[in-house]
């Protein structure tokens, strides 16, 4: 039996040796990457943003907005600027998730507000990426209508303030389809005549909210056993989808590629208006009744200029000259008074009581989140 | 000496094109044809690509007057010209030290800097994200432009190994015995004559890091280099500005592999 | 070669001989030295690390990281991802396969019958498309395969079914083809334009037909040419993301686009996430020792 030869022999050989310090390298990076309890992502350290309140009470610098692509354009960026002498840099996002991954990854530490949806808001307060809103220096909260007084997501808005709301619905070519859509269900009835030319939401509580709904569960379903039997249907539909897609339907629909699309109401309704032959439907069963906010992230660094831009927008004024241009509803009640009589009127946008109780809100599930986000990454990858 | 298609010539049929060649056409045209009607829709008044409703520049108008996108540019060009002029020098260092020396756990070293050209551009984004993540540094132009570093000082060592391979070695041992330090053989011998296979190699990275859309993805935080922006753009639709960026940016490329094959042809004549 | 014997370094060596170790020590380092800490650091380490999260099941960002164990790996095994893994592998093969039978009639007539003086300049305006950004080539596919798109333009005029093939896996066979070919060209090239042609006509002369000549000498010859083009585009095109992305649709998920998902997309898992990646450079490198093992052959043993 070949004699045991020490660790720091002389006598071992040199590819022993080669090898021992190699396997301790790995060793030693391993024991260094490997402190437990230790965290990787998340919200990154920041020192409390500088309030600046002692030498300049005027906001000024440059201002960063992460919002969804359909909430600001260039005039209303000229219009502040001009107020307040802050520039205004807007980057676009195209779902919550998609937004909360980025500031999880430390993409975000540059923005200073942020439009969280409604179950999102109240996720990422429980995650502590939201910071407490000092409401002496909001102008205009107590405008808001009833309902979004205290809203169920944020009590109080402590975290955020209610910026728009709307609906999902089913956005389709009325020339080609000449038995309107009614419901969810018209999707799986009609899919050879749809095949491969409908759009679902790439959205997976939309989506499954959705599909859940037309099985007549509840959009906030945690049972495991209706999650998945939503998830088998959806995946029963996935070979007539031509493609999950949030934005950028329009030029599909308009130039005749798609015959119908699943689209939030701030981007159909235009369309509808701007284009008779294309008509909003919010689905009978029940669709999805969603808030958008504006709320400030922890690691904000301009957080004065966030306080500006946010009295700016609870402005009624303002508030309703943006709804006029991009259609999204308003919470605001002042503003509403001075909103044109058309838009008023108009049952997409500002649907009746009764259309409205039928919908649901998505709600955070808590735990059940895993469950949605693999069926979701299952239902993508199949 | 004869070649050996005339003898083949000679017992083939003549005038009508083989069949290779009418591929090769045939694969020509597929590579351009796209291109061609990229060019041709940047022109189309329209906005939908089904319809011709006459010539204009109006999308070549609006593409000059799109801030964020020249703001897009500008960050690209930041990571880009940072990352290949820190990566010229310490690539074709290593490239040298590579070349000349041998030490042990060289073939170990030599796999290592391989590793950027083999390993898929989403597991290096994904490992750069997630070690950055791990030591907390906050996402920037500045992590865009060091994750970028790691493929420029590949490709361009690559590029200047081979060249190095095919140096006269007498001429360092020359320049030594005539008196000169290492350091001024580096300087004097090496570096001239590698110059032209430097540039080609900064020009392919260049061209790399300007393309990449993966990494820049995951490391460039809030800054938007050109191909992020781009890809949010044709994700959200079809908008015919983009038509009439490609076509600007295809002439550009085709400037710059111009110049990079001046270079090279310049590098194998010496 | 004068073996470093020479008056002036005679003259240098007698003194100091411990300044020239160290300085001799300190050259490798100052050339060496830099660029390999910086790919230790942005390279290996990273590397190293995302091995180590992908065995933290279920790691989201900002949760500490406790427990280690193979759950991520053992998801990676169920059908859906299976399918994710297999679709990846088959996409890159039948893009290698396409870009072989495309590629190797256009290198072979740029490397043996085009004429020499425009050899160089074909073959860098057939490479130039690399050169522009591939996200534009690919998008300006999405014109022509859109249902509204060219290709149904021109076919409808001639009177043919007009296809719908956006969201295929033809598109993505398609785009990726494009992207790819020339990577395969200019491989082939390099490697035909050494073929010597002497052979080829001593094997004409001995009464071999051209077919002959072409699978009993041009082929071994080029063999190695053939197996680093084939290995360049398979590994490039079994981490491609742009295609999959933008032509593929729903039905095209590939593993790029997966572990994108679980970063920067809706799912947040960074250990399943990291395992894909690992996963990802496992079957790279089975291709890599595949070609090692395949593509070492002297060319010379089979004439």
């Amino acid at each position: 039996m070949p004699r045991r030869l020490h660790r720091n022999s002389p006598l071992l050989s040199r590819t022993s040796r080669r090898r021992f310090l190699q396997g301790s390298a790995a060793a030693l990076a391993g024991v260094g990457l490997s402190n437990c309890g230790r965290t990787v992502g998340g919200e990154a350290e920041t020192a409390p943003a500088e309030a600046d309140g002692a030498v300049a009470d005027k906001a000024s610098g440059e201002l960063r907005i992460y919002t969804w692509a359909d909430y600001t354009d260039d005039e209303l960026a000229k219009q502040f600027t001009e107020a307040t002498g802050i520039d205004v840099k807007i980057d676009v996002y195209d779902s919550n998730e998609t937004m909360l991954a980025k500031l999880q990854a430390g993409g975000g530490d540059s923005y200073s507000l942020i439009y969280p949806s409604d179950y999102m808001v109240t996720e990422m307060i429980g995650l502590g990426m939201l910071t407490e809103l000092d409401k002496s220096r909001l102008v205009g909260l107590d405008k808001m209508r009833e309902k979004w007084a205290s809203p169920v997501y944020d009590s109080e808005n402590s975290h955020s303030i209610p910026f728009s709301w709307g609906t999902t619905g089913l956005l389709y070519n009325s020339e080609v389809l000449t038995t309107p859509p009614t419901d969810w269900e018209y999707l799986w009835d009609n899919r050879e005549i749809l095949a491969r030319k409908m759009t679902m939401l790439d959205d997976v509580r939309e989506t499954m909210g959705a599909v859940l709904s037309s099985l007549g569960y509840s959009y906030n379903a945690t049972d495991p056993a209706e999650i998945e039997a939503a998830y088998e249907k959806l995946l029963d539909l996935k070979p007539s989808l031509a493609s999950f897609k949030s934005f950028g339907w329009q030029d599909e629909l308009l130039s005749g590629d798609l015959l119908l699309s699943m689209v939030y109401s701030v981007e159909g309704i235009p369309v509808s208006l701007e284009n008779p032959t294309f008509k909003y439907v919010i689905p009978e069963s029940g669709s999805s009744v969603w808030t958008d906010t504006i709320a400030i992230p922890t690691s904000a660094p301009n957080v004065d200029a966030a306080y500006e831009w946010m009295n700016f927008n609870l402005q009624p004024r303002v508030s309703a000259e943006t709804v006029e241009r991009l259609f999204f509803a308003t919470p605001n009640g002042e503003a509403m008074a001075m909103i044109s009589e058309d838009l008023l009127n108009n049952k997409n946008l500002f649907p009746p009581e009764d259309l409205l109780a039928k919908g649901e809100g998505i709600a955070p599930v808590g735990e059940a989140n895993a469950l949605y986000d693999e069926y979701w990454t299952k239902v993508t990858s199949a | 000496m004869k070649s050996a298609s005339s003898s083949k010539g000679g017992k083939a049929r003549l005038s009508p094109p083989s069949w290779e060649a009418m591929l090769t056409l045939a694969m020509y045209s597929f590579m351009y044809i796209p291109i061609i009607i990229l060019g041709v829709y940047s022109f189309n008044e329209s906005r939908f690509g089904s319809i011709w409703e006459g010539f204009s520049l109006t999308w070549y108008r609006k593409l000059l007057g799109d801030e964020r996108l020249f703001l897009a540019l500008g960050d690209s060009l930041k990571i880009a010209l940072c990352a290949v002029g820190v990566s010229a020098v310490l690539g074709t260092l290593m490239a040298i030290g590579l070349s000349k020396y041998r030490f042990p756990g060289k073939s170990l070293y030599l796999g290592i800097s391989y590793l950027p050209l083999i390993i898929p551009d989403i597991a290096i984004a994904v490992a750069t994200l997630v070690f950055l993540a791990s030591v907390a540094i906050p996402l920037s132009l500045w992590t865009a432009i060091a994750a970028h570093m790691v493929f420029c000082l590949a490709y361009i060592a690559i590029v200047v190994s081979s060249r190095l391979k095919g140096l006269d070695p007498n001429l360092e041992e020359a320049a030594l015995d005539l008196g000169a330090t290492p350091t001024q053989a580096l300087v004097k011998v090496f570096i001239p004559q590698l110059s032209p296979a430097i540039v080609s190699g900064c020009l392919l990275a260049f061209v790399l890091s300007m393309d990449d859309l993966l990494i820049s993805s995951f490391t460039a935080g809030d800054a938007t280099p050109l191909p992020i922006e781009i890809f949010s753009r044709v994700r959200t639709g079809i908008k015919p500005d983009i038509n009439a960026l490609s076509v600007l940016l295809i002439l550009a490329s085709g400037l710059i592999a111009g110049i990079s094959e001046y270079f090279r042809c310049k590098s194998e004549r010496i | 070669m004068a073996q470093g014997v020479s008056p002036a370094g005679a003259l240098k060596s007698a003194p100091a001989n411990a300044g020239q170790k160290i300085r001799a020590i300190l050259r490798p380092l100052g050339l060496l030295g830099p660029p390999g800490v910086w790919l230790v650091l942005m390279m290996v380490l990273p590397t190293l690390l995302i091995g180590e999260l992908s065995l933290v099941p279920g790691l989201r960002p900002g949760q500490p990281i406790e427990g280690y164990g193979l759950l991520n790996y053992l998801r990676i095994l169920e059908p859906t991802y299976l399918r994710v893994l297999q679709r990846s592998a088959m996409f890159a093969t039948g893009t290698t396969v396409l870009c072989l039978v495309l590629g190797f009639p256009v290198a072979y007539w740029l490397a043996l019958k085009a004429p020499k003086r425009w050899r160089n300049f074909l073959l860098v305006l057939f490479i130039l498309p690399l050169w522009t950004s591939s996200l534009l080539r690919t998008y300006a596919w999405i014109t022509l395969l859109r249902p509204s798109g060219v290709i149904n333009l021109v076919l409808s005029s001639v009177g043919l079914p007009t296809q719908n093939l956006m969201n295929t896996h033809w598109a993505v066979y398609i785009g990726m083809t494009y992207s790819f070919l020339p990577y395969m060209v200019l491989i082939l090239y390099a490697s035909l334009e050494r073929l010597d042609l002497r052979l080829l006509e001593a094997a004409a002369d001995l009464g071999a037909n051209p077919r002959l000549v072409f699978w009993r000498i041009t082929v071994p010859q080029t063999l190695p040419g053939i197996a680093a083009g084939c290995l360049l585009v398979f590994v490039t095109s079994l981490g491609d993301f742009v295609v999959p992305t933008l032509l593929g649709g729903p039905t095209s998920m590939t593993i790029s686009r997966l572990i994108y998902n679980q970063f920067l997309g809706v799912a947040r898992n960074w250990g399943f996430g990291s395992a894909l990646s690992m996963v990802l450079i496992l079957m790279v490198s089975m291709a890599i020792a595949l070609l090692l093992k395949y593509g070492d052959r002297n060319p010379e043993i089979y004439s």
